[in-house]
């Protein structure tokens, strides 16, 4: 294997693990606030879950950049 | 079809004698909609709950109290009891219940009191059973003081290098001591006995041995816990006896104190009643006939007007120029459909209730979201089970949120069948492809290799069923996402175009979404441009027909969005496209799902089952376990991310939620049955 194939691995490795912490973290505090809110009114659930997986685009955007990658390692 | 039903505004009024007569007639047609009425109107006051409603209260007071005694769930009573035995039987029954139930729980409380006592009094004696001293021994002392707890260290060399006039006992594990000290040195016993962690404990009252007082207590309380037993035996007796009744009274009290108490939302004069009231525009004839029959013309009812889909702007805020939208009255939104779209509704209302002016967006989610769902499972192997749980849920369960997961599954596992064969050709991760052999067929024949598959599994040249592998053909399977995405993104603003026409006119419609569907349509011209650029590595050309259309198209709507939206509508360009990006998770949950079952497969098929005996039994056990995990994370993903995309991108195109539920006056039973 080629070092060229390994470092885009690495890339689309690092790609979507760092963006999968970002939106973990941006995650984690609108996920405990919605589930506040959730605890007050049940009603709020949709739009809690709305708020709460806004920031997965991130790691989508991650994900879609790996495959690329990936497209280029095979 | 698609809006809420259209409502139609009634007043009612008449002379007070009829009130209770035309409560019944609201509460029977299920369909009225009251509007609370405010007592700022001149003349009226609220109105007072009807005579009945208080001997109904105190009823329902001591019947709710029973229940309580009774710890009633109503979770097992079958069969309804009829309104008029209730009638019949309920003063006799109250009266009953509450003196047998009085005898019962008074009881029952006294012997949990008494227990709770003797179980503390064991407690205190509990440390001096250790010692061989009776408890009278402790006290009535002139000159000795006597000191007893315990210690974490045992203190006895100290004592007895500091005191003279003592005596000591400690328990066998030297963790509870007694010490008898005269009292001119007890400050300085009680000194060393805190430096060994000592604790004080008093010594309780009685007298004899500690060991046969416990006893005593024991004894008590085996005798105090059966007639525990028989009193809850009592109880439950009662319980059984009772229990349907009780619910059933509870039930036809309530409904009664209900239509009671319902004056208290509208208004009155000393001598008539006013009512105002929504109804479905359909059946304003039905409660007119109703009303006729039974009270005559002794009430009008009056259609006050049918109510416009178009929000209300005040002559003077529209000639000042304001878009805002004045609403003067909002009417509710009765959205009830049929099956299956009625199965989703309870998807919109987790969001919000529509506004009566807007399509209700159950609709597109009824028709969409089992298809994204099928997309990203896409797999016959799990589309089937997905199909048959669905279809049992849907028959057994009873709550919206299982009721509608269910509905997921079956519909989504229908879609994710067909993708699974037609569009994937797959089930359980592995393809119906022919096996390629590198002496026989090239590569370029069959495109999917030699990898694991039903031909390789059963041993026969299975034909080439599906188009694309999830796996093999991953840049066209994202390209295809990208589009559906765009597909449904228009489908969202041409709904909010439509919408916002119905709502505020087509003016501000064509402001508010035809410049995002401009530069939605734009985006969609250059993205094949932008791919050849960017991607494929293929040479583009400035003067590219798509390419000019594209940007014209993308100019003109950032102009309209600008014109209609301001500024912000710039800084929302980006949101647009991570839109459309976002759509490209279809494909990447696929994607995940095939990898892991590929894995799995690997491992079951080709490196555990091959060693023969006992693997393949244990490869089978990996097989089962991996898939069930895939299935099971196949809910989970597939169907967040389905509703997420709805929710999140589609929705805030044209949803804006907000609406008033209809909430018709009606009697629910459960318990019990009028004839």
């Amino acid at each position: 294997m080629a070092i060229e194939t390994g470092l885009i691995a690495i890339g689309a490795g690092i790609a979507v693990g760092l963006t999968g912490l970002g939106s973990a973290w941006a995650e984690k505090d609108i996920g405990s606030a919605a589930v506040g809110a959730m605890a007050e009114d049940e009603k709020n659930f949709g739009k809690g879950l709305i708020l709460t997986v806004i920031p997965e685009t991130i790691v989508i955007f991650g994900l879609v950049m790996a495959i690329l990658l990936w497209t280029k390692m095979v | 079809m698609l809006h809420p039903e259209k409502m139609t505004k009634i007043l009612m009024v008449g002379s007070k004698e009829r009130l209770n007569d035309v409560i019944d007639v609201l509460y029977s047609s299920e369909n009225v909609h009251p509007i609370d009425f405010s007592p700022e109107e001149e003349g009226f006051t609220l109105g007072t709950p009807l005579p009945s409603a208080s001997e109904a209260s105190q009823k329902l007071l001591k019947l709710r109290a029973a229940e309580k005694d009774l710890d009633i769930k109503g979770e097992k009573v079958k069969g309804k009891v009829e309104t008029s035995r209730i009638y019949s039987e309920i003063d006799q029954t109250l009266v009953t219940i509450s003196t047998e139930l009085a005898g019962a729980v008074e009881s029952k409380n006294a012997l949990q009191g008494k227990a709770h006592e003797l179980e503390s009094q064991r407690k205190l004696l509990e440390p001096f059973k250790a010692l061989p001293i009776d408890l009278e021994l402790y006290r009535g002392y002139q000159r000795l003081a006597v000191i007893t707890g315990s210690v974490r260290s045992d203190p006895e060399a100290q004592l007895n290098q500091a005191l003279k006039n003592y005596e000591f006992f400690k328990s066998s594990d030297g963790r509870f001591v007694a010490l008898f000290v005269a009292k001119e040195e007890a400050a300085e016993a009680q000194r060393i006995l805190v430096q060994s962690g000592f604790t004080e404990i008093q010594v309780p009252p009685g007298s004899g041995s500690p060991e046969q007082a416990i006893k005593n207590i024991d004894e008590e309380l085996a005798t105090l816990s059966k007639k525990l037993d028989e009193a809850n035996e009592r109880l439950v007796k009662l319980r059984e006896q009772h229990e349907t009744f009780i619910l059933a009274s509870t039930e036809e009290l309530s409904i009664q104190v209900d239509k009671a108490e319902f004056p208290l939302r509208i208004g009155s004069t000393a001598h008539a009643f006013v009512i105002d009231a929504w109804v479905p525009t359909d059946g304003v004839e039905d409660l007119m006939k109703r009303v006729q029959e039974k009270v005559g013309d002794k009430v009008a009812v009056e259609v006050l007007e049918a109510m416009p889909r178009r929000e209300h702007i005040h002559p003077e805020e529209a000639s000042a120029g304001s878009s805002e939208a004045h609403v003067q009255e909002i009417a509710p939104s009765k959205v009830q459909q049929k099956k299956p779209v009625g199965f989703f509704s309870y998807l919109t209302k987790l969001i919000s209730t529509p506004k009566y002016g807007e399509i209700d967006p159950s609709y597109v989610l009824a028709i969409t979201f089992p298809l994204f769902f099928g997309l990203m499972v896409g797999d016959i192997g799990y589309g089937i089970p997905f199909i048959i749980l669905g279809a049992i849920g849907l028959r057994k369960c009873k709550t919206p949120e299982w009721r509608t997961i269910a509905t997921m599954l079956f519909f989504g596992g229908i879609w994710a069948t067909l993708f699974g064969f037609f569009l994937f050709g797959e089930a359980f991760g592995m393809h119906f492809s022919p096996q390629w052999l590198p002496t026989t067929v090239s590569h370029t024949t069959y495109p999917y290799g030699n990898e694991l598959s039903w031909s390789s599994m059963l041993q026969t040249n299975l034909p080439q069923i599906g188009i694309i592998s999830k796996l093999g053909n991953v840049k066209l399977f994202l390209y295809i996402t990208i589009w559906i995405g765009i597909i449904h993104l228009l489908l969202g603003f041409g709904i909010g175009l439509y919408n916002e026409t119905i709502r505020h006119g087509i003016r501000h419609a064509f402001f508010h979404k035809v410049g995002w569907i401009f530069i939605l349509l734009g985006g969609a011209c250059l993205l094949p441009w932008i791919l050849n650029l960017l991607i494929l590595n293929v040479a583009v050309s400035y003067t590219d027909p798509l390419f000019l259309i594209g940007i014209g198209l993308l100019l003109a709507g950032i102009v309209i969005a600008y014109i209609g939206e301001g500024g912000p509508a710039i800084l929302e360009l980006p949101g647009l496209m991570s839109n459309v990006v976002s759509y490209t998770r279809l494909a990447a949950i696929g994607m995940s799902k095939a990898g892991m079952a590929l894995a799995f497969n690997l491992i079951a098929i080709e490196m555990i089952a091959p060693a023969g005996g006992i693997a393949i039994f244990a490869g089978m056990l990996v097989f089962m376990a991996g898939h069930l995990m895939i299935f099971i994370l196949a809910v989970i993903s597939a169907g967040i991310h389905g509703i997420r995309l709805h929710y999140v991108e589609l929705f805030q195109k044209f949803f804006s939620g907000g609406g008033l539920a209809f909430n018709p006056l009606k009697i629910v039973r459960k318990y019990t049955s009028e004839r």
